[in-house]
């Protein structure tokens, strides 16, 4: 059973890495955006390997919506979204070739030589999950999920406020 | 040494070099939000995995997933507000003509 899990879980951990990658590597802006979200929705089928139920519906629910939003946005702001003349738009590779690669290696060397303690024998069902993380969120947490709340009001506020057009005074 | 979080952390710090990679290398506005997801994901990953073979009855591990989805919604809504600020004065959203904003 746990070695199913594993399967599971590595399964749609690779797929969330191929498509991350392929993110970057097609020249068309649609397909970069289709691939993020197939690349979340791996994660989330791995965060329900992972029986957490909730985060993982959660997680595909939001990355669909959020991701169909952004192609919308490459087809209104790129001159070319199906990518069809192949124009280069990336700069400093070689930088982020290599910053990229130090900060895998340097969080792999951290997850294998850590010393994470003793495995949990085994984790709530997923009604008892729901019902702890609901307490959670209403009880020891509240000021945290509130101060969330409160941000993401904020960041609307904030985006709409910069997005809107000036208002042309005429001073005639 | 734990091999069972191995799966997880690995897959989640792949997201994380990808997301540097693109928040580095990409000159639109719009591929460089998509980096930052990246990183966040790869934190997402982390998280879920420490929850679900660490400590499971803690509650707070979701709680701060949870967080973390709410990041990632908030800068998509403040970069799309940016991308489209930008847009509308000089018709592009490509980053290397940001340059001018250092005055």
């Amino acid at each position: 059973m746990i070695s199913v899990q594993l399967f599971f879980i590595s399964f749609f951990g690779l797929a969330a890495v191929w498509f991350a990658v392929v993110v970057f590597r097609t020249h068309s802006m649609m397909r970069s955006a289709l691939a993020l979200l197939f690349s979340q929705t791996a994660l989330g089928a791995m965060f329900i390997g992972m029986q957490a139920e909730f985060l993982g519906v959660l997680q595909i629910m939001m990355m669909a919506t959020e991701m169909s939003i952004m192609a919308i946005f490459m087809v209104m702001f790129m001159m070319d979204p199906g990518g069809l003349g192949k124009m280069d738009m990336t700069h400093q590779k070689r930088l982020s070739v290599i910053a990229g690669l130090v900060a895998f290696v340097a969080v792999v060397v951290v997850a294998v030589f850590a010393d994470w303690g003793p495995l949990a024998s085994s984790v709530p069902d997923a009604a008892q999950q729901i019902e702890d993380l609901g307490l959670e969120l209403l009880g020891r947490s509240m000021l945290i999920f509130e101060t969330a709340g409160l941000t993401i009001l904020t960041a609307m506020i904030a985006a709409t406020a910069v997005a809107v057009e000036p208002i042309k005074r005429n001073r005639d | 040494m734990t091999p069972e979080l191995f799966p997880a952390l690995i897959t989640g710090a792949a997201l994380f070099g990808i997301g540097i990679y693109g928040a580095l290398s990409q000159t639109n506005l719009v591929m460089l939000l998509m980096g930052v997801e990246l990183i966040l994901a790869g934190a997402m990953v982390n998280l879920v995995a420490f929850w679900h073979h660490l400590h499971p009855d803690t509650p707070a591990g979701q709680m701060f997933v949870l967080i973390v989805m709410t990041v990632m919604a908030v800068e998509m809504a403040v970069g799309f507000g940016v991308a489209i600020a930008r847009f509308r004065a000089i018709g592009s959203v490509e980053m290397e003509e940001a340059a001018e904003l250092k005055g």
